[in-house]
């Protein structure tokens, strides 16, 4: 069963219940990417350095949490097939892990998070459409491809898609767009094998992109696409990661085009971006994001201050910071590297828990001022956001002018301070 | 044992009379002084005889000076004026530079007249200058009259330097004549301003009358027509901006603004480019001090812009030039929120359709351009009786017509490459042949291109025959050439000399 109810609308903001089986997200929502598998085996929790870390994070696993549970950072989680060899494990090993789902598991039984499991479209696509290992290569067609996403118990699935690149001609961003609605009809027909939600990719940068994929894919469906699917996906973003009007246009323009469709009902999923362009993204429609820039982050040292502004860990102010991780004596230690025998994995995996937090804490300000369902509040809050960031306050303030309230008025009377 | 400082008041006098750097300054003192003695009128008239000596009269209704106030006017540094905008006591001492200093002034029924001689002139024989004071009871009301007699104003005042719309648009940019503190204050005190010149100065129009409100240009949002966008124009109304400082401090940055095209622009008093006079001003006791155009941002150009913010808590140089405290917190602070107001402006919907119809008819303009152009080659054209190539796509035209009219041979171009010096392969039919390709075939060798990779020259025509001729007697990068036309070729090189053809197309289309 899966439902998404829309309980608050703030402009083109909302907040919703994304309702699958007996597992609830409340959205605006941001999937923590999470390696489930890293080479190990399941007493270290299938290792994976930091990847490990995040892991106890998620599942509650004192020695490395501490007296609080932070598994809450975690409540729905993205997971890639592509991701499953990124320890070059061998082909005995892919199939000792495939053969349980996540859940089953030992160590994940406990795990009450959804679990999203994208196909990795992206990267698959960079490896020519193959799946490589330490002793194997396997071919990746749409068939493949969720037979391994249904392998990992997942609550959503994506169909395997062919991300367009700013640099494409137009001939073959078409032949990208109909692989990828190959692949959505695919999916389509095997839809009752999934106990859980599938979302559907869409990949364009502007509205008249957006139409051909769209199009693409209900010709190829030969149906609406809410008649299958559950959601909507918009992939292709992160090449443009940085260039937050090209995304402000693209899920704005996604958010239409789903609207004249009549597939407003369907939730929103931005594939790849989190971050500072998140509030923006919101503030036009999405409803979901993943990302595993909390890990990267950490993984390079950076400690998030807020959405715009990383330090290097052993700069941060940790007292300026109020979110748990912070006020957590454990991890303010490891942080600050003041234990005895800490990994490096330790150190940084309190701060890729601190950076989540923190992407966290922008989604549930958000969803608070959307359930209040005031604009001028929405503006106010997206305007302190982006205070300091110069390079980036004209899109916000573009974005506010524009759609939800005019800093200058016709009438000569002004808003906003 | 303590000791006190000392202060070499003459040095002082000097260096402050000396400090400002515009004779027009006279008139923002004046105006500034008229303003804080709360008159309702100030009359400003500035003569010069034909011996180039300057006279300077400034008469207001305002409450006049007492002997104290006298003594304010004539003291250094002694200003009784604290929330004014003259309190440094600086501003007067620019009468120095003169030969008279005269001051009629009354005030509560006490009538004073004060005279200064030769002020400047004793200020350089190193010795301070004194006035005299004559005070009697009066049944006048209150107001002054200042004299200032042989003002040393440089050239400032010489009838090429000095015009009335010059003074006009220095009363709006640069002085209380040019205040934005009407939108802002419900108690604002407004004067009339008059400035006259002597007709040996300019007398091409009647003397400035004005008050001490800086008025934009009528708004004019939409107008009608093809080539409007020079005159469209939006007020941006007042807004109060608040900051607070790390301290706690809270700053008030008073904004008020408008965005126009050059006509629209125009309807101010300017002088010069505008590029001089419009932007982002910072401003304090609502006098424009010193521009702030970062805070337009790279992606727009400030001039369309005419913003005022006014600041009371900017510092300002003693002469009132520039602003002192540009490294402290405060001015950081101005400039951050004014750059957050300024990029709201510009996301402003009506500014964007400003700048696009701007655009769009620039591209008519072109359009407009393009017709003419056209209409020129084309007449050029007729002339020439057809192809006339002018660059080597117009000699590749030539060449396909050559080849399609019965030529001898078939040479077609199979790539061109326009930044490459040998710039063309050419498909003869049974080979691929590198070639030059060129207007006129005198223009290569002017490059120097070594002939190694060439097979062909291919030109509409040969081009400056002196200048190959004397390419051919002075060698070329080291090897001797010859230019052989009556066999249409080149022959280069001194052992195993290399023949290239050459086509000549002119006389063959």
């Amino acid at each position: 069963m899966v439902s998404f109810d829309v309980i608050a609308e703030a402009g083109e903001a909302r907040r919703s219940q994304l309702q699958i089986n007996d597992r609830t997200l409340e959205t605006p929502h941001l999937f923590p990417v999470v390696n489930f598998y890293g080479g190990g085996n399941e007493p270290a929790l299938f290792g994976g350095g930091i990847h490990r870390t995040v892991k106890e994070f998620m599942i509650n696993h004192p020695p490395t949490t501490g007296d609080e549970d932070y598994s809450d950072l975690f409540h729905g989680v993205m997971t890639s097939i592509s991701s499953l060899t990124d320890y070059g494990i061998r082909e005995k090993k892919l199939e000792e892990y495939l053969d349980n789902e996540i859940r089953e598991w030992d160590k994940f039984s406990d795990y009450d998070g959804m679990i999203f499991a994208d196909s990795g479209g992206y990267k698959i696509l960079k490896q020519d459409g193959e799946l490589e290992g330490a002793d194997f290569k396997k071919d990746i067609d749409q068939d493949k491809a969720l037979d391994m996403q249904l392998d990992l118990g997942p609550d959503i699935v994506v169909n395997l898609d062919h991300p367009i690149h700013p640099d494409d001609e137009f001939e073959e961003r078409i032949e990208k767009m109909e692989k990828t609605a190959a692949n959505a009809r695919r999916l389509a027909e095997r839809r009752d094998e999934v106990d859980g939600a599938c979302y559907v990719t869409v990949h364009g940068y502007y509205e008249a992109m957006l139409e051909r994929s769209f199009d693409a894919i209900e010709d190829e469906l030969g149906q609406p696409i809410d008649e299958v699917f559950d959601g909507i996906g918009l992939g292709s973003l992160v090449p443009r990661k940085d260039n937050v009007e090209v995304l402000i246009e693209a899920v704005s323009d996604c958010r239409r085009e789903m609207q004249q469709r009549g597939y407003n009902d369907l939730p929103l999923h931005v594939f790849g971006i989190s971050g500072n362009a998140m509030p923006l993204l919101v503030a036009v429609g999405a409803d979901s994001f993943d990302s595993a820039s909390y890990l990267h982050q950490a993984v390079n040292g950076k400690y998030c201050v807020n959405l715009f502004e990383t330090v290097p860990v052993d700069e941060a102010d940790l007292d300026a910071c109020d979110c748990r991780i912070c006020n957590d004596g454990l991890h303010r230690d490891r942080m600050r590297n003041r234990l005895d025998d800490l990994y490096q994995k330790d150190i940084l995996g309190s701060v890729a828990a601190h950076n989540l937090a923190i992407q966290q804490r922008e989604l549930r300000r958000f969803r608070q001022l959307i359930a209040e369902a005031d604009e001028d509040q929405i503006a106010t809050y997206l305007e302190e956001a982006v205070k300091d960031q110069k390079g980036f306050r004209k899109f916000a303030y573009k974005l506010i002018n524009e759609r939800i309230k005019p800093y200058f008025d016709d009438d000569g009377e002004t808003s906003y301070a | 044992m303590h000791k006190t400082p000392q202060v070499n008041e003459v040095n002082e006098f000097i260096e402050i009379a000396s400090d400002f750097e515009d004779p027009l300054e006279v008139i923002r003192e004046a105006l500034s002084n008229s303003y804080d003695a709360e008159a309702t009128w100030v009359d400003i008239e500035i003569n010069q005889d034909d011996e180039g000596r300057n006279t300077l009269i400034i008469e207001d209704d305002g409450h006049g000076m007492d002997e104290q106030n006298l003594a304010s006017f004539f003291d250094l540094g002694n200003s009784n004026k604290s929330d004014a905008i003259g309190y440094k006591g600086h501003g007067t001492k620019i009468y120095y530079k003169s030969d008279e200093i005269r001051v009629e002034t009354v005030k509560e029924g006490i009538r004073m007249e004060s005279v200064m001689d030769q002020p400047w002139e004793t200020l350089n024989d190193r010795e301070l200058p004194t006035y005299s004071v004559n005070t009697e009871e009066t049944d006048e009301t209150s107001g002054t009259r200042i004299e200032v007699h042989g003002f040393r104003a440089g050239q400032g005042f010489d009838p090429e330097q000095l015009t009335y719309n010059k003074i006009e648009h220095y009363i709006k940019w640069k002085t209380i004549g040019g205040s934005t503190a009407w939108h802002f204050d419900d108690d604002f005190h407004e004067f009339d301003i008059e400035v006259t010149l002597s007709s040996h100065i300019d007398d091409t129009r009647d003397k400035i009358e004005t008050s001490n409100k800086l008025k934009f240009p009528e708004e004019n949002l939409d107008p009608d027509g093809e080539f409007v966008a020079e005159r469209m124009c939006k007020h941006f109304p007042p807004r109060e901006l608040t900051v607070t400082l790390d301290d706690g401090r809270e700053l008030t940055i008073e904004v008020v603004g408008m965005v126009g095209g050059k006509e629209a622009r125009n309807d101010l008093p300017t002088y010069g480019k505008h590029s001089a006079q419009f932007g982002i001003w910072l401003a304090k006791d609502h006098i424009k001090v010193e521009r702030y155009n970062d805070a337009i941002g790279a992606d727009n150009e400030f001039f369309h812009f005419f913003f005022i913010a006014n600041c009371q808590d900017l510092e300002l140089s003693a002469n009132r030039e520039k602003i002192r405290n540009k490294s402290g917190d405060v001015y950081q602070a101005i400039t951050d929120e004014l750059e957050r107001f300024m990029t709201k402006v510009c996301q402003d919907t009506w500014y964007n359709d400003y700048i696009a119809r701007r655009k769009l008819e620039d591209k008519k303009r072109s359009v407009q351009t393009q017709e003419t152009s056209l209409q020129e080659r084309l007449t050029k054209t007729k002339e020439q009786g057809g192809l006339s190539p002018s660059n080597p796509a117009e000699v590749i035209a030539a060449l396909e017509r050559y080849s399609a009219n019965g030529s001898p041979e078939t040479i077609e171009i199979a790539d061109f490459r326009l930044d490459e010096e040998v710039n063309a392969i050419v498909d003869t039919g049974e080979e691929y042949k590198n070639a030059a390709l060129e207007v006129k075939l005198s223009d290569f060798f002017e490059d120097e291109t070594p002939l190694t990779h060439i097979d062909r020259f291919i030109c509409w025509k040969l081009g400056d025959l002196d200048a190959l001729t004397k390419t051919e007697r002075a060698s070329y990068l080291g090897e001797p050439i010859r230019f052989d036309f009556n066999n249409n070729e080149v022959r280069y090189g001194a052992e195993d000399a290399k023949t290239i053809p050459v086509l000549e197309l002119a006389d063959k289309v």
